[in-house]
């Protein structure tokens, strides 16, 4: 369920759910009706039944893959959110450290990261680690720069506050600037977690005998495509978990905040 | 004092004022806080402002005094100076004998803003102050109930800012700086975002809890009924210099009640206090 801004719920039901559920059969239908009617190859684009019918058959194969992947994922967004939340507190506690840390980490984000995924094979071996490095080192700067800017932008007025109480800065950052950057730190971590997703499909791409990537690496090259596309329904179930999971955790910690 | 007839004493300038004989009760006596030649510079070269310029004042144990001026001639700064919240660029600021250099216990401070933490409780604001000075909570809860009864706000403990007026929201700021009992109470324009009504409902909460627990107060505003009405005696400051330019008792006895605010001595005076205000600009 959609909550806007201002905390009200959209106007109709109508709005809120039947209106992209709509939409989203028109496109199926659309993509059903397409593929049949112009003769297009299964092997170029097979159409969302016959998907369907081989996401239901590789199923339990897909499992097994979905379990090393989404394992990997779990770890490599959790460390992310933690390392990175934990280095805006840093960064916070410490302008020095701010100053000197913030313009390179930044600098990082200009390159295009996702080429450097092979690098971390050469580097850490075709292992589990080189996996969860990369897609590490993928996902955490949007939660690191997210939860950097909301620690910073605690009320100056409740800071001044702290200040005129004597408050030490690991105080002031516990009980004003930690609370007020949660809504800034659930943003990012949406991204941090999709980017996690991406990272290790990429790097199980480069080096992986097990997971969702590597299984569609597999298919594609051996032209059956319904195959990757029932993997890629069940990397979207996956994504959308992790998603949502961030969404309930969010809510959860804003309810006990300002319910 | 107390007896004197309505007539507003004036002390001239800005330099060293010592209070007249008999105008302050024995127990006033003597500097309590005492700025001398307090000035403030903030920026430099072409941003260089200065925001407060060579003031000097006393305020004696027990004293309210007002700050009165207009917006932008450094209230604001000079509070914040004798918060320990902003350095002082030259001269000296003094708490009993003790050199301002930092912010201190014996103050309790109140700003525009409520400044209240959205995810705690009335109850919680209130007692933030126990929390950051690390003393123990359940010592002071009751007294935070006290005082949240005290402003009216009795039921309303475990209710968050979201769910309280903004007037509420500044009876709960009362109480938090009222909370670890300090000597000082520094107030910052704590009423003007408050609607007409609310505020001269503050303004008698005030009264009362000055009646009650006989703190040092300094209370800035740019209303002179507000000034005449809470203090025992008004500063006025101007723009460019941002001095201290009039010092004047006022003589109405307390417990004040709001009424007086409808006195003829009162407007007399209110009037008296606006046209020295204007011409001084
Ligand atoms: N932190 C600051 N940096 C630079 N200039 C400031 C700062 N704070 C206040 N000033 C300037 O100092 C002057 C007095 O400000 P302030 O003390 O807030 O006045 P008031 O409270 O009387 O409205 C203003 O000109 C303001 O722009
Ligand atoms: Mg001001």
């Amino acid at each position: 369920m959609t909550i806007r801004a201002d905390g009200s719920r959209p106007a109709s039901v109508v709005e809120a759910v039947a209106l992209p559920v709509l939409t989203g059969l028109a496109v199926f239908a659309l993509w059903q009706f397409g593929t049949s009617s112009f003769g297009v190859s299964e092997v170029l684009l097979p159409p969302p039944t016959a998907i369907a019918a081989r996401f239901r058959d590789l199923l339990p194969t897909l499992l097994v893959h979905t379990g090393a992947t989404a394992g990997e994922i779990a770890l490599a967004s959790g460390v992310a959110l933690g390392g990175g939340a934990i280095l805006a507190g840093l960064l916070t506690l410490s302008p020095g450290l701010y100053g000197a840390l913030m313009p390179t980490i930044v600098l990082f984000q200009i390159i295009p990261k996702i080429a450097l995924a092979p690098l971390f094979v050469f580097w850490l071996g075709i292992g589990s680690p080189s996996r969860l490095v990369f897609a590490i080192f993928l996902s955490f700067f949007p939660v690191l720069v997210s939860t950097a800017a909301g620690l910073q932008l605690a009320g100056s007025e409740a800071v001044r506050l702290c200040r005129s109480l004597g408050a030490t800065r690991w105080q002031i950052l516990r009980d004003v600037r930690i609370p007020s950057a949660a809504e800034h730190f659930f943003s990012g971590a949406k991204v941090t977690v999709t980017l996690a997703v991406i990272g290790v499909i990429a790097s199980e791409f480069i080096s992986a005998k097990q997971g969702l990537g590597y299984f569609i690496l597999l298919a594609s090259s051996r032209a059956d495509t319904s195959a990757v596309f029932a993997a890629l329904t069940m990397l979207c179930i996956i994504g959308l978990g992790f998603y949502l999971c961030v969404l309930a955790a969010e809510r959860a910690v804003l309810r006990a905040l300002y319910g | 004092m107390r007896s004197d007839p309505v007539q507003p004493e004036r002390l001239a300038g800005t330099g060293p004022v010592q209070p007249e004989a008999g105008a302050v009760a024995p127990a006033m006596s003597g500097a309590y806080i005492s700025v001398r030649e307090v000035s403030k510079v903030y920026g430099r070269g072409r941003d260089r402002v200065e925001a407060v310029h060579r003031a000097s004042f006393d305020v004696p144990k027990g004293q309210f005094v007002a700050i009165l001026g207009p917006s932008g001639c450094g209230k604001s700064t000079l509070l914040m100076m004798c918060a320990g919240l902003e350095h002082v660029s030259s001269g000296r600021i003094a708490i009993g004998p003790r050199t301002v250099d930092g912010p201190s216990r014996d103050i309790g401070i109140m700003f525009q803003d409520p400044t209240l933490l959205p995810w705690k409780t009335a109850l919680q604001n209130v007692l933030f102050p126990i929390h950051i000075m690390g003393l123990r909570k359940a010592e002071h809860a009751e007294r935070a109930g006290d005082l949240l009864r005290l402003v009216g706000l009795a039921g309303f403990e475990d209710k968050k800012p979201h769910q309280l007026s903004g007037g509420m929201r500044q009876r709960v700021a009362i109480c938090r700086a009222l909370i670890s009992d300090p000597d000082i109470l520094l107030m910052d324009e704590p009423f003007s975002a408050l609607d007409a009504i609310s505020r001269d409902e503050m303004n008698v909460l005030l009264l009362d809890i000055w009646q009650r627990y006989s703190k040092t107060g300094l209370f800035v505003t740019h209303s002179i009924r507000e000034a005449v009405l809470l203090a025992d005696r008004v500063l006025v400051m101007r723009r460019r210099p941002a001095a201290v330019v009039e010092d004047i008792m006022i003589p109405f006895e307390r417990p004040r009640r709001p009424e007086l605010g409808d006195t003829r001595e009162f407007v007399e005076l209110c009037a008296m206090l606006r046209r020295h205000i204007e011409s001084q600009t």
